[in-house]
């Protein structure tokens, strides 16, 4: 369904796209303090409200990477001030865990982002934000969509290969080589 | 509950809309632009933009499309879902459909408001609405959870706001349980002497109230008493107190204060901290006249019983050494017990409402006024007792030399507006200090000078007073202190120079006066960060409880089922707490008199055909909500000890737990959506 | 309590015309007029334009008129109206010195003793005019061994920036040689700049003069990278402001600390060594520079009393609330203009303090504040003697000789 959905404004210029996980008793709050006090900051920071960032699943830390997200932030109440008693001391274990996983893929550290924001600190939405969109320009687009096409290319060509060197053994002829290519990644 | 299963091959039928807010949203966000651009996405039946979709005809708009167009879903892109999330399930309800089968899109406090680039945010809101709609279609009808309601409250603080809090409570026929840190009840306005604008006697107006509590048969008074410790949710919170112990046996002692008058010291002889330390007491004491309850106290700390029976580590011992003069002359009401041991109470209440106070700015911080330093320095709520007719001084206002003062300088905003000490302004200050200055003038004809950076004096009858006390032949001078020290040209009889520019003719004044009174600013109460931690409240930066909405929530808080009264939450003049308290009580009598509370259905579930016993979900969940069933070796969740955080599901190492409004499908369709530009 | 200052606030290029934009400037947009500063400035009755009024003046687009004016030839630089401003407003080290450099420009004719001491700096690096080559002739009277640091030829711990107070001044060498014994005595491995130091320029942009002071702090930077030292210690302490706040934009890396501040950290070392008893009472003024400036408050006070048979006593105005000698932002120089002005020398103000007090000794921590104490005490009537001596010098009487 993704794919069938065109950009609106196409302005041709990268900008880093970022998606945020807040909670909804601490970060999620501060956020909206941060409007109602209007505290501009940079609009490239696309919230989703959970109740607590105990249910931030790696698993969608790395949806919204593969899918095209330049960073994740993650924002949960204060150590000793979760709404649920400890659901953020959960997400900061998860959180240690994936970001070595993460270093070991070639992606940088600090795009997965986890940040302790009470509802008291709508100053401190806007900096991380601003931070944040700043340390990923200088970082660069992730781009994993595009690794990915890439490398389907490359398998398509491979096997593409691959079924005709098959063929050339079914008709008889004389296996040819397969000239395999390094591929990077 | 289990969700009913929807219907299969039902086509999804998605009404969006996009409010202007007025020019909140629409000034911003190009609304025509969103709503042209979600009615092209699959699934949308209907998309528009409307000027404010909270209003009824916005929200008679989504019913009559629902009945019209036989829609299915609905998403509304407008303001924060703590705002009107519930307006616009309702209005889903109204049109037909389960409220859950709706979706809302924060444009206004995530973007429009903060964002200054007109197509950045139309890109912005597009995303966001763009997610919802994606997300909207995996909604399953639900049930609100409702959960039985505690019809007892706490009330944490005795001061004015948590007796008329309590009273209003107690007189709507609901018990409640008072918890007052002090030996009695009154709290700050008990020390006080006259109130503004009016003028009338603080105690007067404040002591029946005070004794309506002591006697009301609905309200379990607990003095000398602290919270312990602070579980539960809205409606069934279990609560701890610690009752400290005094000595005296509550119910058997009537005030009589005879033991008093027994005491081995004849005179009054240590600091009295309700007079702050201007006046004396005895080792057994009641702290003043009007107290409540009427219930004497030791201090164990200079009781000769106690001191002589110290042990090594600090603890006391009963001793024979003392003559237990005071036990002779309670006779026979046997009211006084030596070995009484704080007690530890546990209560069940469905809503607590905070009343916590505050406390007076440290003036030593101002080192430069001579506070703790010249002995006639003072801060304002020593002068209110020294003015006060029960105070230490029996009314007459004289310094600690035994002197009059002839000229009095009044100092405004002492740790109030200064990025040194204090930021904010207390609010209260400059009427209370236009209040002593009336006082000081009527007890002693001195010459009065106000030195104030601005005269606030905002409310009702306010600047009346301000105005009437002018006349009286005050010198106002707008000019904030500099300095304050010994007059050098009169070493002897304590007289302070007060130095400070007067702004207005911009002359250096430097004024000779017997008296500084310092107007010392409000503070968090150096309890609120305990508090805070023990009943999950929020606090803002300076330290004062955060309520839910600084608009339309003054009164609640983040945390469903706690209230908030008085300068807990800022600083605030009498009047404003008392309404304040008033407000509270309503909201706690409007959770109870429901019966039940409604619940969020965002409960987990285990799907149990894909359980597979693992049990890594078991120690996760904080509630102890998860059990094992040994038989089918399977997990499961109990509904009702659930609160919807969603750890365990996101742990789930074969994605057999699924948390109602957070699906697993719900969120990653969202984060497809965010991203899918 | 009120919070030490940040350093370098503002850059080298702002003028009053953009100072308003600067995060400074915005700063002084939330002025509430309460003039506190104008209210603890101790020249302040003598100001057409108090700094509240200044503030208000470049608000409201008339600061040519504050310029016109001689006004603020009588600030002395003593942070009093930033220390107690509750807006956190940078008076003393900002806006002030921007306005009074202008007011320079504007003056017809300057002080005469101003403007020659204005004239030595620039021409012998020393504002009383004396050679250089003498510069580091004093160390021949020490009577202990002060290393040259272009003679060791290697890195030092310490590079000692004596300053021209305590190289040519009689009263300052004897801090000079104070400090000397203090540093041998704990074994500091030390050297001096000798003859090639010039002044470091007093507090810098607090003295009127930016360009002045960059050609002496362009001058001394480039001398300090010529050698290799720890750290730069020196018991000037408008020097030791300078090189706090100013150098580092100038390009200097080491730390600066003032003598009482370095001794303060060895006093574990030192206090073994303080073995002869001085018996005296002694009330201690705290330097602007090194006081409200920094918060250096505890410091001096502790070596005092690290000193056996010494009692200290505070003065009325102490700490962040003490009064400036009038020494600083030129003032050591205007003495002459204030009087034709009528103005009360502050420094007689201050020794009626430390006169009340009872004390012995008024200890100080900077050399302008010797000659100005003793000065004032020589036409302040006292029954009691009372001398001024630097903490260093009351320190090196109590080492076992």
């Amino acid at each position: 369904m993704a794919n069938t959905i065109q950009p609106p404004l196409p302005d041709g210029k990268w900008k880093p796209r970022i998606v945020a996980f807040f909670c909804n008793w601490c970060t999620y709050t501060a956020a909206d303090l941060a409007g109602v006090s209007r505290m501009k900051h940079a609009a490239n920071v696309r919230i989703i409200r959970l109740m607590c960032s105990g249910r931030v699943d790696p698993q969608f830390i790395i949806a919204a990477l593969t899918k095209g997200a330049d960073a994740v932030l993650i924002g949960g109440c204060h150590p000793n001030d979760c709404h649920y008693s400890e659901g953020n001391y959960k997400c900061l274990r998860r959180n240690q865990m994936l970001k070595r996983m993460l270093a070991d893929m070639g992606i940088e550290p600090e795009r997965v982002r986890l940040e302790w924001i009470s509802a008291a600190e709508g100053e401190k939405v806007k900096r991380v934000i601003n931070e944040l969109v700043e340390t990923i320009s200088r970082l660069g687009p992730l781009g994993i969509p595009q690794k990915f096409e890439e490398w389907d290319r490359e398998m398509s060509e491979l096997t593409r290969q691959m079924s005709k060197q098959q063929e050339a053994v079914d008709g008889g002829e004389t296996p040819v080589a397969v000239k395999t290519e390094v591929i990077h990644v | 509950m289990k969700p009913i299963v929807p219907k299969k091959h039902e086509p999804i039928r998605i009404g969006f809309y996009i409010c202007h807010c007025g020019t909140n949203i629409a000034g911003m966000v190009d609304v025509e632009a969103v709503a042209k651009y979600i009615g092209t996405l699959p699934n949308v039946a209907v998309s528009r933009h409307y000027k404010y979709m909270c209003s009824d005809p916005g929200q008679e708009l989504i019913q009559q499309d629902i009945r019209e167009t036989h829609l299915n879903r609905i998403v509304v892109a407008a303001c924060s879902p703590q705002l009107h999330e519930h307006t616009f399930r309702m209005a889903t309800a109204a049109g037909g459909l389960n409220p859950y089968h709706f979706q809302m899109v924060n444009v206004r406090e995530h973007d429009s408001w903060v964002h200054t680039d007109r197509v950045e945010a139309t890109r912005k809101a597009m995303a966001l609405a763009r997610a919802a709609v994606m997300r909207v279609p995996h909604h399953k009808p639900l049930e609100v959870k409702k959960v039985a309601i505690n019809p007892n409250v706490l009330i944490v603080g005795g001061g004015i706001g948590g007796i008329h809090a309590a009273l209003t409570l107690a007189n709507a026929g609901k018990m409640v349980y008072l918890v007052e840190k002090e030996p009695t009840i009154g709290g700050h306005m008990a020390k006080f002497d006259k109130t503004f604008p009016t003028l009338d006697c603080a105690m007067c107006v404040l002591s029946p109230k005070m004794a309506a509590v002591g006697s009301h048969p609905n309200i379990h008074l607990w003095t000398y008493s602290e919270v312990a410790k602070v579980d539960g949710y809205v409606g069934n919170f279990k609560v701890s107190v610690r009752r400290k112990e005094r000595y005296i046996l509550e119910d058997l002692c009537t005030g009589c204060q005879e033991c008093v008058n027994a005491c081995v010291f004849k005179e009054p002889k240590f600091q009295d901290e309700f007079n702050l330390g201007l006046g004396k007491r005895k080792p057994i004491y009641l702290p003043f006249p009007q107290a409540i309850p009427p219930v004497t106290l030791i201090d164990p700390e200079v009781c000769l019983n106690f001191k002589r029976g110290r042990n090594p580590d600090g603890s006391h011992t009963v001793s024979d050494k003392c003559k237990k003069t005071c036990v002779e002359a309670c006779g026979d009401r046997k009211a006084i017990d030596f070995k009484q041991q704080e007690e530890i109470k546990e209560i069940t209440v469905g809503t607590i409402i905070m009343a916590t106070g505050f406390q007076i700015f440290d003036a030593k911080r101002t080192p430069y006024y001579g506070y703790g330093i010249y002995p006639n320095v003072y801060n304002a709520l020593e002068i209110e007792r020294l003015i006060n007719a029960s105070g230490p001084t029996e009314g007459e206002l004289v310094m600690r030399n035994g002197q009059s003062p002839k000229k009095v300088a009044i100092v405004h905003c002492v740790g109030s507006r200064d990025e040194n000490t204090n930021r904010w302004c207390s609010r209260v200050c400059c009427l209370y200090s236009l209040k002593l200055a009336h006082l000081i003038k009527e007890h002693t004809e001195a010459e009065v000078y106000n030195f104030y950076i601005d005269m606030r004096t905002p409310g009702k009858s306010m600047e009346e007073f301000y105005n009437r006390v002018a006349e009286e032949g005050m010198h106002l001078i707008r000019g904030r202190v500099a300095d304050v020290y010994p007059d050098p040209n009169d070493g002897t009889t304590g007289r302070l120079v007060v130095q400070a520019e007067d702004t207005l003719t911009n002359k250096i004044l430097k004024i000779p006066v017997d008296m500084v009174v310092l107007s010392v600013g409000l503070e968090p109460h150096p309890e609120a960060e305990n508090l805070r931690r023990m009943f999950n409240l929020s606090c803002s930066s300076e330290g004062w409880f955060l309520e839910r909405h600084p608009k339309l929530a003054p009164v609640n808080t983040f945390t469903d089922g706690i209230f908030l009264a008085g300068c807990c939450q800022g600083p605030k003049d009498i009047p404003d707490t008392v309404a304040q308290a008033g407000a509270a009580a309503a909201e706690a009598l409007a959770l109870i008199d429901k019966g039940h509370i409604e619940q969020e259905p965002n409960t987990a579930y285990i799907l149990a055909e894909e359980c597979s016993g693992c049990k890594s979900c078991i120690p996760l969940c904080p509630y102890t909500a998860i059990a094992f069933d040994e038989t089918k070796k399977k997990a499961i969740i109990n509904e009702a000890l659930c609160k919807g955080c969603g750890t365990c599901v996101a742990s789930c190492p074969s994605g057999s737990i699924v948390q109602n409004l957070f699906e697993d499908a719900e969120i990653f369709s969202e984060i497809d959506g965010v991203l899918a530009d | 309590m009120i919070a030490p200052f940040e350093p370098a606030v503002v850059d080298k290029a702002t003028t009053l015309e953009t100072l308003l934009e600067t995060p400074a400037g915005k700063r002084m947009m939330t002025c509430i007029q309460c003039g506190t500063c104008a209210g603890t400035c101790p020249y302040g009755e003598h100001m057409d334009f108090s700094p509240r009024l200044v503030i208000n003046m470049l608000r409201g687009g008339f600061i040519d008129e504050v310029i016109k004016s001689d006004s603020l030839l009588r600030c002395v630089s003593c942070y009093a109206c930033m220390a107690k401003c509750p807006r956190g407003i940078r008076l003393t080290d900002v806006l002030l010195p921007m306005v009074k450099e202008q007011v320079l420009v504007t003056q017809s004719a300057m002080p005469a003793e101003f403007q020659k001491s204005l004239e030595n700096m620039h021409r012998y690096g020393n504002p009383m005019g004396e050679s250089p080559r003498k510069r580091a002739a004093w160390t021949a009277t020490a009577g202990t061994k002060i290393p040259l640091i272009a003679e060791v030829n290697r890195e030092v711990d310490v590079l000692w920036f004596v300053d021209s107070y305590m190289s040519f001044y009689a009263r300052g060498q004897d801090n000079g040689r104070a400090t000397a014994r203090l540093f041998n005595a704990l074994g500091v491995d030390f050297a001096i700049l000798g003859n090639e130091e010039k002044s470091a320029g007093e507090c810098g942009q607090v003295t009127w003069e930016s360009g002045l002071f960059e050609s002496l702090a362009e001058y001394n930077v480039k001398l300090f990278n010529k050698y290799k030292f720890q750290r730069l210690v020196t018991g000037d302490a408008h020097a030791y402001n300078a090189f706090h706040f100013r150098y580092p934009m100038y390009g200097l890396t080491q730390p600066a600390e003032h003598t009482a501040q370095f001794f303060a950290r060895h006093l574990d070392q030192l206090k073994p060594r303080l073995t002869r008893p001085l018996n005296l009472t002694v009330t201690y003024h705290d330097a602007c520079c090194l006081g409200r400036a920094v918060g250096s408050y505890d410091e001096p006070r502790a070596l005092l009393q690290a000193i056996p048979g010494v009692k200290l006593v505070e003065m009325v105005h102490n700490r962040v609330n003490s009064l400036c000698c009038g020494g600083g932002g030129g003032g050591m120089w205007l003495d002459t203009y204030y009087k034709q002005k009528g103005m009360e020398r502050l420094s007689e103000r201050r020794v009626k303090e430390a006169i009340a007090t009872g004390a012995d000794v008024l200890a100080v921590s900077c050399p302008y504040e010797i000659s100005r104490f003793e000065d004032a005490l020589k036409v302040i009537p006292h029954d009691k003697p009372i001398v001024v001596r630097d903490v260093a010098e009351l320190l090196a009487d109590s080492l076992a000789s």
